[in-house]
């Protein structure tokens, strides 16, 4: 039964550029490119339970990788998804590794320095990375001759990639090494004396976050097929932490809501004009006000006030 | 070309000190870190800049007042939301980045374009031994140091000051001895309010305001708070001034392209080597 759901849902999916307008594709496609670094945010979060602003940064670096091999040295674009993941993992565990020691408020601390670190270099090294211009004409993505350049065949490979990176989360999750992470997040220390290697675990959970944000950016510009630094702000940062922060971080499937949901409202919230980022801000605020525990907790909250409403009926 | 520097460095490192008092102050009561604090003295400087305009008030008084209406603003700000915000720290990053993002885009709103602040420090120029600046550099460093005296006296002599170090050094304890906490909390935000846009008093009259400065200096002056201890006033103001002097440092003779690197790459090198800060008490849990 389940699995027969799963597939209907997995067909249903599929079929929405067929028959979904084209705008409603493209913001498809962004909810499916963004599911990557938001689940990346679970391995980090959900498991090590150590919050990062870096994110944002971090899919900026999987994105000018690409951005520039394919630009500056002619690669294609298929060639340039390992490097692109490859260069975010470098990027993060350079810089991030020293920082897993720390937890709570001073990680946060320090992934805000890691976001900025990065930020400045994109924006200044100007030689590399064409700084505040950015990089234009980023080819778009092509499967031999086949190319996806237009919203509709684009959905299929960020939908594909976000499928294959769903089920790979969840195999990782199940094994070993996700029963060690399981564990850790639950105490370090008795993980540690029951023979979890907690600092390698938390330093492979930082890599596996930046792996995913890195495919993520990668994706992320040859949709956009146009990068900037201003584009890797703390905002996406922001915007992935609630993302995983509202779906519950252990929650694959939360995540995935999560991100659709916010990703469908910032879009639906275009008709506020220049008022759109004070509730954009607002929800933030007083979705933390009022939901501290995650926007999916509504649901016992829904059941506790449905349930009295019923009793008293009774 | 280095006095130059260095006098730049320090009047910069002040502003930085002062807006990382608002973070020190919140951080010491509350154990929390309010990323709304760059917006709060972005909008604090506004509030100068509206205040200043209307009533073209000398500096002192200007400073006073816009000080007294921003603690006002954080007692009201602290009772509306952040009371809420207090379950647990990713809740109130969350929460206090959301009303920074609504703060920089109702100010955006209002001020679309960077605006000029009236000089309410005269446009004089001050020679010192070769260097030439701007007067305006000597105000910010003496209404600094005053700001700090005034800050220590506030701490040590009175009788709200001694409640709100109780706060800050065991938040039960402190109640269980008659403290109202609920009462000196909100006080800290009012304070860190106030000393936010006193320092948006202080650099507006430097440059031009615009609805996204608080973004760079908050962020910087938040490393400064870390780097000279978070929950050290003093680490904070000898932070704000080590960052500024080096910054400036690095952009006069390294590159000034990546002088917004260095207050970054001390606030991770503090993190990882020394997280109490310079002048911090107190561990963060590290396993």
């Amino acid at each position: 039964m389940k699995t027969a759901m799963t597939f209907i849902g997995i067909g249903a999916l599929f079929l929405i550029p067929a028959v979904a307008p084209a705008y409603l594709v493209h913001i498809a496609t962004f909810i499916a490119i963004y599911t990557l670094p938001v689940i990346g945010l679970g391995f980090l979060t959900g498991f090590t339970n150590r919050i990062s602003l870096a994110q944002g940064a971090i899919f900026g670096v999987g994105a000018y990788v690409t951005a520039l091999l394919t630009t500056q040295y002619g690669w294609s674009p298929v060639a340039a998804f390992l490097p692109s993941i490859i260069g975010a993992v470098l990027v993060a565990t350079v810089l991030g590794a020293p920082a897993m020691r720390l937890a709570g408020l001073y990680f946060v601390m320090a992934t805000i320095a890691i976001h900025q670190i990065v930020w400045i270099v994109l924006m200044n090294w100007i030689d590399l990375t064409n700084g505040p211009q950015g990089v234009r004409s980023i080819p778009p993505l092509a499967i031999g001759s086949l190319k996806l350049e237009t919203p509709h065949t684009y959905y299929y490979a960020a939908f594909g990639a976000a499928l294959v990176s769903f089920f790979l989360a969840r195999r990782i999750v199940s094994s070993r090494l996700g029963l060690q992470l399981r564990a850790l997040s639950e105490d370090e220390l008795a993980s540690a004396m029951s023979g979890v290697p907690v600092y390698r675990a938390k330093v492979v959970a930082l890599a596996l976050s930046a792996a995913w944000a890195g495919a993520g950016g990668f994706l992320y510009a040859h949709y956009m097929r146009f990068v900037h630094p201003e584009m890797f702000t703390l905002e996406p940062s922001i915007l992935f932490l609630t993302m995983a922060m509202f779906g519950g971080y252990r929650s694959l499937i939360g995540m995935v809501i999560a991100t659709a949901v916010l990703e469908s409202a910032t879009e639906f919230l275009r008709p506020f004009g220049e008022f759109r980022m004070i509730v954009y801000g607002l929800i933030l605020m007083l979705g933390m006000m009022f939901f501290p525990k995650g926007v999916l907790t509504l649901g016992p909250v829904w059941h506790r006030w449905f349930g009295r409403s019923r009793s008293a009926n009774a | 070309m280095l006095a130059q520097i260095l006098i730049g460095g320090i009047a910069t490192g002040c502003i930085y000190a002062i807006v990382g008092l608002g973070f020190t102050l919140v951080y010491r009561s509350m154990r929390m870190v309010n990323f709304a604090q760059g917006q709060v003295f972005m909008a604090g400087t506004f509030l100068g800049l509206v205040i200043a305009n209307r009533f073209e008030l000398p500096a002192v008084p200007l400073i006073i007042i816009v000080g007294a209406v921003a603690f006002l603003i954080g007692l009201i700000v602290e009772k509306l939301v952040f009371r809420r915000l207090y379950h647990n720290h990713e809740v109130f990053v969350v929460g206090s980045i959301g009303l920074g993002i609504v703060l920089t885009n109702a100010i955006r709103i209002m001020f679309p374009e960077p605006v000029p602040f009236p000089k309410v420090f005269g446009t004089g120029i001050v020679t010192v031994g070769g260097a030439f600046f701007q007067a305006a550099y000597l105000w910010v460093v003496g209404l600094t140091v005053i700001l700090v005296v005034g800050l220590h006296a506030l701490f040590s002599y009175t009788k709200a000051g001694r409640a709100l170090r109780a706060v800050a050094s065991d938040i039960e304890m402190a109640g269980a001895v008659g403290v109202d906490v609920r009462k000196a909390i909100a006080q800290t935000f009012g304070l860190s309010f106030a000393v936010a846009a006193i320092a948006g008093v202080l650099i507006g009259p430097l440059y031009f305001v615009s609805f996204d400065m608080g973004d760079m200096i908050g962020l910087k002056a938040f490393s400064a708070a870390v780097f000279g201890g978070i929950n050290s006033i003093p680490g904070t103001i000898l932070g704000g001034v080590i960052i500024g002097l080096l910054e400036n440092l690095a952009g006069g003779y390294i590159s000034s392209a990546y002088k917004d690197l260095v207050a970054f790459i001390i606030l991770l090198l503090t993190l990882v080597v020394r997280p109490n800060g310079l002048l911090g008490r107190a561990t963060p849990v590290k396993v």
